[in-house]
């Protein structure tokens, strides 16, 4: 008899604690922030500015834990299997994405709730500022005179990067896929004139430039960038590649829609303010606002992009 | 603009009463995150980033930087107290800071460290403030194949650990490798012995594996021995410097040990670790008591702690004149900068010099404020000693779950470091070195990831003796494995470096 009341105790208490809980104003503690790159990189940098922005907008705190390792992949399936009530957050990039394309880990866009794609950036290419080459047709033509002497900087395989050398392989100028996987070495090498080109984005390399130490000669695209309008767009040498990286703010797929609604609209409210815009406007990656269901046909989109482009400039990322 | 009137400058804006106290912080945050088992300093200061928004950039690196110079030293009051090394970089003063402190007493053995520290840190501290350029260009010299040589000379200084017991040492350090290799390989993101485990997938965490092995392993060894044998201190943990005679002593292991750790920090891909383990490696070679390291000889202890704090102000010239982080804590410091809109990098030498030079005046004025933290703290820590070592074993414990879990917010590592602990207390009681494996654990991917990109973009195994700083790196190490599997002539074979000593 006595264990009766208990179950049915028990259970009145849980009825009611799950009522509060669907009764629960949203957000009402610590959203957790996961960035899937380490401290210093761009997503390190979403996720930081994000944070603070977030926690004046959603009167909670929102603490910032770097999960990083496989491509930003390990931190992406820890929000990807996270309790889906909202209160965990994660920055994705593009370039997880390609890996995905590229074969690597197993999680797909269906995976995630999108919050909001919040920035975009091209993807260029830079030489030290006193290299031997000059501009991008030298480029091109010393790599044509001797393939597979030029040795481009990349982030690793399986990344935009990889594709766009495989790409420019593909068109006759063949150069090495130098990989590393952190940015340190990567501009280490670059400075120290063990790479001869870098592949990377403007808002990463921005203190180089702005020293005058690095020079941008291509942007990947078939439109020049409004910020470099003196640096062509390899669609003026017929290569048509178009790899943005890009990057947004994601949650678990099953957070139910008033919830993904309130983030989204958070996220908006962030990319309002003028902290924000100087943030985006230095790092060269502004986009136009995004809701959660045009973030997810973007993010599609990309997918299949990278897809199909990995198909066309030769199959195998692994080689 | 005059670099002495500059420092000058930055040496009065350093010496504002906010930042003084901002830094006294931030160094007793470092120094106590450092020394307890399974809290890391780097932990601490990516958890401080959150607190240095609202603080000047000048500020906000005096806090950091602090505990930076802290945390480096930090470590070394477990390991010499406890025998548990409070980060990895304070593995090797374990080896003969805790035999030191059993022989001539805690407080001889914490002064040794904290003087040998301060030496390596102040003079990395004045490479900084007056030598960053040339440093810079000499980072810029390294690349994949030197990190690569430069990873190699600490994985063949662990052949000085390994003395008089070198097949089981090796069987250790390979066994450290092979699980440092688990998870997704460093170049194309291929599951290595894995099993299909998910929890493995991600890797086995080398921070997760030398908590296990150290301080669980301790903890269970401590259970099983006779209750109450020899746990508590003796003597007070006092420490203080050391005469100017004593330091004259040392003098040999402490410049060694600075020199190395200097040039290791400025090296991308190299950091204290690495300096600490390549200073007590060279050290026991070059030593004349080398052959009884281990056993608690004073320069044992000082190369290692030299080199381990020389590395904090080296590390800092690439981060800020070239905005490229050579170490963990580096980096986070880097985060700050750009997080208030200073961009590192060769033009804040022109454009910002008095917010550079303040933070130079900074890391000098942390690594003497350092002393007065650390014998704080110290003291602190002795205190805590005398208690039961029941409740004092059982916080360990605790630290350490709580350790394992915020290496990377993962509830498998805590799993997986309770099991290391069990291993590391099996490995005790049958003599095998533990050491060894903890440092391949740490070693093994860095060297295989850089051999790896080394090969992709050099395309040859000959690259490594081509190229000329990396052949220079490989001989030595070479030259280092050669000399130390020859007998030694005059000292006579010192025992092995046991983590387990109170049985």
């Amino acid at each position: 008899m006595r264990r009766t009341t208990f179950i049915a105790g028990m259970a009145a208490i849980f009825a009611w604690c799950s009522v509060a809980s669907a009764q629960e104003k949203f957000p009402s503690r610590p959203i957790d922030m996961i960035v899937n790159f380490g401290p210093g990189g761009g997503a390190d940098q979403l996720g930081r500015i994000a944070s603070q922005l977030l926690e004046r907008i959603l009167s909670v705190p929102v603490p910032v834990s770097n999960i990083v390792g496989a491509s930003g992949n390990t931190g992406l399936a820890k929000v990807a299997s996270a309790q889906p009530d909202g209160y965990t957050v994660g920055v994705i990039t593009g370039l997880s994405i390609s890996s995905w394309a590229a074969g690597m880990g197993r999680l797909s866009v269906n995976d995630f709730a999108y919050l909001g794609v919040v920035q975009s950036s091209p993807s260029m290419l830079f030489v030290v500022i006193d290299s031997p080459v000059k501009n991008y047709q030298q480029l091109l033509d010393a790599a044509k005179a001797s393939p597979g002497k030029l040795k481009v900087a990349t982030a690793g395989f399986g990344t935009l990067d990889d594709f766009a050398v495989k790409y420019l392989a593909k068109k006759g100028f063949a150069m090495v896929n130098a990989p590393y996987a952190k940015p340190a070495e990567r501009y280490t090498s670059i400075l120290g004139k063990h790479t001869d080109v870098l592949f990377e984005e403007p808002g990463d390399v921005a203190q180089f430039l702005a020293a005058k130490q690095m020079r941008p000669i291509v942007v990947f695209g078939d439109k020049r960038h409004p910020e470099f309008p003196d640096v062509p767009a390899s669609g003026e040498f017929d290569q048509h590649v178009d790899l943005p990286n890009w990057r947004a703010l994601v949650a678990s797929p099953n957070v139910p829609k008033d919830r993904v609604d309130a983030l989204s609209a958070g996220i908006a409210k962030m990319t309002d303010t003028a902290e924000w815009k100087k943030f985006c406007s230095e790092t060269y990656t502004c986009i136009t606002k995004m809701n959660p269901a045009d973030s997810k046909k973007f993010v599609q989109k990309n997918y299949d992009d990278a897809v199909a482009f990995l198909k066309e400039s030769g199959g195998d990322p692994k080689k | 603009m005059d670099a002495l009137a500059s420092v000058y400058g930055g040496m009065m804006a350093a010496l504002q009463p906010l930042n003084l106290v901002v830094l006294f912080m931030g160094l007793l945050v470092g120094v106590l995150a450092g020394a307890l088992p399974g809290i890391s300093f780097v932990n601490a200061m990516a958890l401080s980033l959150p607190f240095t928004y609202l603080m000047s950039p000048l500020v906000a690196m005096a806090f950091l930087g602090g505990i930076y110079v802290g945390g480096v030293f930090g470590g070394s009051i477990c390991s010499i107290l406890l025998n548990i090394p409070g980060d990895p970089d304070s593995v090797p003063s374990c080896w003969d800071g805790y035999p030191l402190s059993k022989k001539k007493g805690s407080v001889y053995a914490l002064s040794v460290a904290i003087t040998a520290s301060a030496i390596g840190g102040l003079v990395s501290a004045l490479i900084l403030t007056f030598a960053a350029p040339p440093f810079a260009r000499f980072a810029l010299s390294f690349d994949q194949p030197e990190f690569f040589a430069a990873t190699l000379l600490g994985l063949v200084s662990v052949l000085a650990v390994c003395r008089g017991k070198l097949l089981v040492g090796l069987i250790s350090l390979f066994t450290g490798i092979t699980l440092g290799s688990v998870g997704a390989d460093p170049l194309y993101g291929v599951q290595r012995l894995t099993f299909d485990v998910p929890m493995l997938e991600n890797g086995i965490d080398f921070v997760v594996v030398m908590i296990g092995i150290f301080a669980i392993g301790e903890v269970l060894e401590a259970c099983s021995a006779r209750v109450g044998a020899d746990l508590r201190v003796k003597d007070s943990a006092r420490m203080g410097l050391l005469s100017l005679r004593d330091i004259w002593k040392l003098r040999g292991s402490i410049s060694r040990g600075t020199g190395i750790g200097c040039i290791i920090g400025t090296i991308p891909g190299g950091g204290a670790a690495i300096g600490a383990l390549v200073a007590y490696g060279i050290e026991r070679q070059v030593n004349r008591q080398g052959g009884q390291f281990g056993t608690g000889v004073a320069d044992g202890l000082a190369a290692p702690e030299a080199s381990k704090n020389a590395t904090t102000g080296t590390a800092l010239i690439p981060m800020l004149t070239l905005g490229i982080p050579s170490s963990a804590g580096s980096a986070i410091m880097l985060a700050a900068l750009v997080l208030h809109n200073v961009q590192p990098g060769p033009l804040l030498f022109t454009k910002q010099p008095e917010l550079l030079y303040t933070i130079f005046a900074s890391f000098l004025l942390a690594n003497v404020f350092m002393i007065i933290v650390s014998m704080a703290v110290a003291r602190g820590f002795g205190l805590v000693m005398k208690t039961n070592p029941t409740i004092l074993y059982a916080f360990i414990l605790v630290l350490s779950l709580i350790g394992a879990f915020a290496v990377r917010n993962n509830m498998a590592d805590v799993i997986v470091c309770v099991g290391f602990g069990i291993v590391g207390y099996l490995m005790q009681r049958f003599q095998f070195p533990t050491a060894p494996l903890v440092l391949g654990v740490i070693l093994g991917p860095l060297a295989e990831g850089y051999f790896m990109t080394s090969i992709a973009n050099y395309g040859t195994l000959t690259v490594f003796f081509t190229r000329p700083v990396a052949a220079v790196i490989i001989s030595v190490a070479l030259l280092f494995v050669v000399w130390s599997l020859l007998p030694k002539r005059s000292a006579s074979e010192g025992p092995m470096p046991q983590q387990a000593s109170n049985g």
